[in-house]
């Protein structure tokens, strides 16, 4: 017997109906994600820990991953390491007799991003000095605890001391106005690897990342459905002082006094060395620095560092961050509103904040 | 409460009918009531045994008026707790519009359709699926919210099932009255 | 009972498995907590230390308090107290929640605090 036309529609509508009710009841179910890998992995590069996180990466790929990581990171060190033998070095050992050097573009590309971000930071963050650093023995994997250098050969070297200003660039070349000029990129070395890094697993396909290189990081993308979680370690203590959630992509750099620093007669030296006086920074215990890449977050929270907790507003507008945070001796924090907004506080008192906003502030701060 | 005072107030003819239905709502709101102090490991969040009159009222005088009774159970129940326009509230009509919705498309069913307790177990899972997804949607996008998914549909699958049976029971006792 | 009424009973039963091996991962003691706000904003707090917190809420207050691992809503703004029923949370995996004030607490065991250490 024929089914009548109506009725076909009507077992249609009923066979519909079933379907959706199947579907309303098990909507809980459609919110579920399937199981995702987290893959950290360690490893040394640039002379110090590097953890590579991965998000939703199969393990052949995460394998691949962290090998190019790996590379990029070798490479850089290679390349601009300030006291093994690299093309750094080299560079240096031709600048100081006085000769004009041919150089590739990567090089010049990078060295005169340094000199840039140099000239904004008004010479605070300075890569010319690597003689003041050597001097205080920081271009060494492991300053012993013996006396700080004495006080005439430190002003020997102020007296003339170098800044990037005097490296010429001229038609793929380099020249230097000043003999005592020695490129130490400590300070933007590391952020500009970790870029590096980064870029290698985006052209992988790679979404969501973290470099991590010695407590400095860039993270991409996200932990799945939440941001990537960064704790701040406390200058004072091992612990945690307070957690920012990333953005898509984010860098998150800090300049500690705790990080490399040697004790002689019950003083601590630490190895940001301040370009105006000669000696490590003083007034400051860290600065922080979230900004898009990771280059300008090192340098600038290098300057910062040194800029103290008095004068950094101007240099931190002077390089375009706007995500600042200064710790000072006293343990009260320094921030810019932007930074305030991120910035959770996971310490049992809350500590003391000082916000200054950037854009209404016309000179320093008193 | 008489009848017969009340049609002297306002004359609108009222049938057995009506007054049965205006009886079960009543009923609804009562046990909606006692459904508020029920504790459930997620505030607000309820088994939905008040569907136990919404299903019978779908089965003897159909959908639309089971429309009828379970709003009307979830505005008066939350005004006389006093949990209206509260997120409580959101939640209850949340896990009404739900229920009744699939309700609705279970009565499309072919052949003999479904009895009792296939649509009460349907519309507790949906009252439940429903008051969930409004939490997390609404109120706590917390991802640690689905951990107690699992216990809530439980929740949901027994009282659906012991709603189911109550109806089963119920109906032929209201069924002989009616009509 | 009809052919589409068992077939309503074995389909709900069968779901519910499947949920608990999707959404129930209680393994082992938790060790951090995350506090969601009204804001959707989360924050992470070790079970570590002893210390009460307030969550400002829509209703007021939420205070939280975290004891030997363990936390609990202590007190909170809302008429039924529930979250304070709900008691101690301290398997990871636990979840507690004062609806009406938006505050909610989802206990996590290790590795869960950070991913990643800037310093």
């Amino acid at each position: 017997m024929p089914i009548p036309k109506n009725s076909k529609q009507q077992l249609r509508t009923r066979v519909l109906s079933l379907l959706l009710i199947i579907i309303l009841t098990s909507l809980p179910l459609s919110c579920s994600k399937p199981p995702q890998q987290h893959h950290k992995t360690q490893f040394m590069a640039l002379g110090t820990l590097v953890t590579v996180s991965l998000w939703d990466v199969d393990d052949e790929l995460a394998a691949k991953a962290i090998s190019a990581v790996e590379s990029e990171l070798n490479h850089v060190s290679m390349t601009w390491h300030a006291w093994q033998p690299s093309t750094l070095t080299k560079i240096n050992d031709a600048l100081a007799t006085g000769a004009t050097i041919p150089a590739d573009p990567a090089t010049l590309s990078l060295l005169s991003r340094a000199r840039d971000l140099a000239r904004r930071s008004d010479q605070l963050f300075n890569p010319a000095i690597g003689k003041l650093i050597a001097l205080w023995g920081f271009q060494s994997d492991d300053r012993p605890d013996a006396p700080p250098p004495p006080k005439a050969e430190i002003e020997r070297l102020l007296a003339n001391l170098p800044d990037m200003n005097n490296l010429i660039i001229e038609k793929q070349t380099l020249r230097s106005t000043n003999m005592d000029l020695k490129i130490d990129l400590g300070g933007f070395a590391k952020g500009f690897a970790v870029d590096q890094a980064i870029s290698s697993l985006q052209e992988m396909g790679i979404k969501n990342a973290i470099v991590n290189a010695g407590g400095d990081l860039r993270a991409i993308g996200a932990h799945g459905e939440r941001p990537w979680r960064i704790g701040i370690r406390d200058p004072q203590s091992a612990g945690i002082i307070a957690t920012i959630d990333t953005g898509d992509d984010e860098s998150v750099f800090t300049s500690g006094n705790y990080e490399r620093f040697f004790t002689y007669d019950g003083v601590k030296y630490h190895h940001i060395i301040d370009p105006r006086t000669g000696y490590p920074a003083v007034g400051t215990l860290s600065a922080t620095v979230i900004h898009s890449d990771a280059s300008t977050a090192d340098a600038a929270a290098t300057a910062l560092l040194i800029a103290g907790s008095e004068n950094w507003q101007k240099i931190a507008r002077q390089m375009g961050v706007s995500q600042v945070m200064l710790i000072d001796s006293k343990m009260r924090i320094h921030m810019t509103p932007e930074m305030n907004q991120r910035v959770y506080f996971r310490t049992e008192t809350k500590p003391e904040i000082i916000i200054s906003d950037l854009d209404t502030q016309s000179g320093n701060q008193k | 409460m008489k009848p017969d005072t009340e049609q002297s107030l306002i004359s609108i003819k009222t049938t057995r009918q009506d007054h049965r239905i205006a009886w079960l709502t009543a009923l609804a709101i009562t046990i909606h009531i006692a459904e508020s102090v029920f504790p459930s490991p997620l505030p607000g969040v309820k088994p939905g045994l008040a569907n136990v009159i919404t299903i019978a009222v779908l089965m003897l005088y159909g959908w639309s008026t089971a429309v009828w009774v379970s709003l009307l159970r979830v505005l008066v129940g939350s005004i006389l707790i006093g949990t209206f326009l509260t997120p409580t509230f959101t939640l209850s009509l949340a896990g009404a519009v739900s229920s009744i919705l699939v309700l609705g498309l279970a009565t499309l069913l072919p052949g003999r359709g479904l009895g009792p307790v296939g649509y009460s177990l349907l519309a507790a899972q949906a009252h439940m699926a429903g008051q969930f997804l409004t939490a997390y949607w609404l109120f706590i996008p917390h991802e640690g919210l689905f951990g107690l998914l699992p216990l809530l549909m439980t929740m949901a699958v027994v009282f659906g099932l012991v709603s189911g049976l109550i109806v089963m029971a119920m109906l032929p006792r209201l069924d002989g009255k009616t009509s | 009972m009809t052919r589409a009424d068992i077939f309503v009973i074995g389909f709900t039963l069968a779901l519910l498995p499947f949920l608990y091996s999707t959404y129930w991962n209680r393994e082992g003691p938790a060790e951090t907590a995350h506090i969601m706000d009204q804001s959707g904003r989360e924050f992470t707090v070790p079970l570590s230390t002893n210390q009460q917190l307030s969550i400002e809420g829509p209703l007021g207050v939420s205070l939280v308090e975290i004891k030997d691992g363990q936390i609990r809503f202590l007190d909170s703004p809302c008429r039924g107290k529930q979250c304070v029923h709900a008691g101690w949370l301290k398997q990871s995996g636990e979840f507690a929640a004062c609806l009406p004030n938006r505050v909610s607490i989802t206990v996590s065991g290790k590795d869960a605090l950070y991913d990643s250490i800037n310093f």
